[in-house]
């Protein structure tokens, strides 16, 4: 029988393996970052151990950086120390290091494929549970807690049981791709399948509304893997993932020799099984806005916002997890979701902080002020994003519509620096999650599209952004 | 064999951001991050827990982010293990791996068995939940090999793979 994408990666990086039981891992690479890995340097240190592999693990700051002037000093304490730790530690153990002042830094989901670090076939872990967006490369991408840290910091492989292989098709044309973005797509097929619904596997999103996809576009897709409990999310490999990887910085220099394997051996073989099958057809699908608290609580936005009653069909946890979520959000049931009025826009986080999102989102608000009410912010994913943009003239439509136009970083997706919402405050965000309080105590989030967060900037609240003239 | 009381929150998708809020990241002091356990669920939390406590929980137990602080919290709060229908398996291996709680998943009857404030004793020898309060057992799903290898060795750190 035929293997899947993911199991041929998985064996090809066995060093132990156990039937029904975790197999011990290699991994290619380890990116590190500066909140989840102090206890790891630290549990080295007691145990006098070394880093394995500093030529193979790559860290960077984004989590808690401030977004704000950088030549300032920051003024929490707390995350000072955390960023100056992060500093010691790869000084110590002699990691590469992209800190706050390289024009590398940025979130570590999206200076990882920049800088040609992703590479297909190959397995990446980091303490985030966002790692799954560097399997839009064909690459095993797995987030990971800090124990597993240490432990891949001192002996490059982990424990992992194996996941099971999940296909997910996206078949059809979008009608309107500049309206219905990938982000839409997700968030469609998280609706679905449920927060969930991918719990145990690893998702290989098949089909030709996927192969359509651009790069940055497919990185959305497999961000959000975890959203619906997937352990990885992966595409397999194509001419636009070799074009893309071409000639940045840390490309290897037997480049088109890896490639030539990698168009042999990274794809699915026609007659392999997957254990579970879902198929979204995008032909017809609509923007999405999550009204809840939790992105499977995601509606279209021509749509009102479902009773409990109509969203848990029969589920009790379900019924009780929609009342606790509208109350939590202030929302009613039937309201229309374009009559939503927001307060707040963030373009940012390692789901949509990409050059190609902030392209998008500019042409909706060009020429155009954000609506009186609300305060609107871009936080580029990474420095190198943040230069590209400006040299296109991005920031400059952005500043002109009265967005602020910050440094790059996690910022508003998490709340754990000084960019996060006040109690109350509804917020359409470009992120990957709308748990209550993750953007600021008493935050309310609703996930969207770069463009549908524009749009809503304009306008004040949520609208159908088919409507708009986009091209 | 452990024996406490639970705490029950009857609700699925208990999610990393809730259990600690992105904000106490942070924070390095455990003790000072125990007192933030829970807090975007239930703020009583901290008031209310007790050494040896339980949490009781339905699906998807864990949901989101990396975080180890989430199980750090709440082991440093005194709960001992967290019964859910399911886990997300980040939250899982971080229980385990760095011997924080014990991941129990369960079954529906204990689900709908044990209510909040029940004293239960937990057997991970014999797989079986006996709630002392109702006076009902219920079986617990098996630790798959290596993961109860893992936890009797104490941690990831402390596990020794067999030579084999």
């Amino acid at each position: 029988m035929g293997k899947t994408l993911f199991e041929k990666i998985w064996e090809s990086h066995i060093v132990v393996e156990k039937q029904n039981d975790p197999s011990l891992i290699y991994i290619d690479r380890h990116l590190v970052h500066e909140v989840t890995s102090p206890q790891a340097f630290e549990g080295l240190r007691m145990n006098n151990r070394k880093v394995r592999r500093p030529d193979l693990t790559i860290a960077t700051m984004d989590h808690n950086v401030p977004t704000t002037d950088r030549s300032l000093p920051i003024l929490d304490q707390t995350s000072s120390v955390q960023i100056q730790t992060l500093e010691k530690n790869c000084k110590e153990f002699g990691i590469k290091l992209f800190d706050i002042n390289s024009p590398n830094q940025g979130i570590v989901h999206v200076i990882g494929p920049q800088l040609g670090i992703t590479l297909p076939g190959t397995t990446i872990v980091c303490g985030d549970s966002h790692t799954s967006t560097h399997g839009a490369f064909g690459a095993l991408a797995l987030g990971i807690g800090t124990s597993d840290v240490e432990h891949v910091l001192a002996s490059q492989t982990m424990w992992l049981e194996k996941p099971k292989p999940f296909e997910i098709r996206v078949e059809g044309k979008r009608k309107n791709p500049h309206a219905v973005t990938a982000k839409d797509i997700v968030l469609s097929i998280i609706k679905n399948i449920g927060t969930g619904g991918g719990t145990g596997t690893v998702i290989e999103y098949r089909g030709d509304g996927i192969t359509d996809l651009s790069m940055e576009q497919r990185m959305t897709i497999c961000n959000m893997s975890i959203e619906a409990g997937a352990r990885a999310g992966l595409i397999a490999p194509d001419e636009k993932t070799f074009d893309y990887l071409r000639g940045r910085e840390y490309t290897p220099k037997n480049y088109e020799s890896l490639v030539d394997s990698w168009k042999d051996h990274l794809k699915t073989d026609g007659d392999a099984k997957f254990e579970k099958q879902f198929t979204l057809h995008i032909d017809d699908i609509a923007p999405q806005v999550s009204w809840g608290t939790n992105p499977g609580m995601t509606s279209d936005v021509t749509e009102s916002i479902p009773s409990p009653d109509e969203f848990s069909k029969g589920d009790s946890n379900q019924k009780k997890g929609a009342e606790k979520a509208l109350d939590y959000m202030g929302l009613e049931p039937g309201t229309a979701i374009e009559d939503i009025k927001i307060d707040r826009v963030f373009i940012g986080s390692c789901t949509n902080a990409r050059l190609e999102d902030l392209i998008e989102a500019s042409k909706v608000i060009k020429g155009q002020k954000i609506s009186p009410n609300v305060q609107a912010m871009v936080v580029p994913g990474s420095q190198m994003v943040k230069k590209q943009a400006e040299e296109m003239g991005l920031d400059k439509i952005f500043i002109d519509a009265n967005f602020e136009w910050r440094e790059a970083g996690c910022s508003m997706c998490l709340g754990m620096n000084p960019d996060i919402l006040s109690p109350g405050e509804r917020c359409a965000s470009t992120s990957n999650r709308n748990f209550e309080g993750r953007q600021g105590t008493g935050g309310r989030t609703h996930l969207v599209s770069p463009v549908m967060a524009a749009a809503a900037a304009i306008k004040g609240h949520f609208v159908d952004v088919r409507k708009m003239d986009l091209s | 064999m452990m024996k406490g009381n639970v705490i029950k929150y009857a609700q699925d998708n208990v999610d990393t951001d809730v259990i600690i809020p992105g904000q106490y990241l942070k924070v390095h002091d455990y003790a000072e991050l125990a007192t933030h356990a829970m807090e975007g669920l239930d703020p009583d939390f901290h008031s209310k827990v007790k050494e040896g406590d339980f949490i009781l929980s339905g699906k998807n137990f864990g949901c989101g982010s990396s975080r180890e602080h989430a199980p750090i919290a709440l082991s440093h709060s005194g709960v001992k293990a967290v019964l859910a229908l399911s886990f997300a398996r980040i939250f899982y291996r971080n229980s385990v791996d760095g011997a924080f709680l014990l991941p129990i998943e369960i079954e529906q009857d204990a689900y709908d068995g044990i209510s909040d404030g029940d004293e239960i004793a937990i057997d991970v020898s014999l797989n079986e939940i006996k709630n002392i309060t109702k006076n009902q057992t219920y079986k617990m799903k098996p630790f798959s090999e290596i993961i109860g290898k893992i936890i009797a060795a104490g941690g990831l750190f402390k596990y020794k793979p067999d030579q084999d």
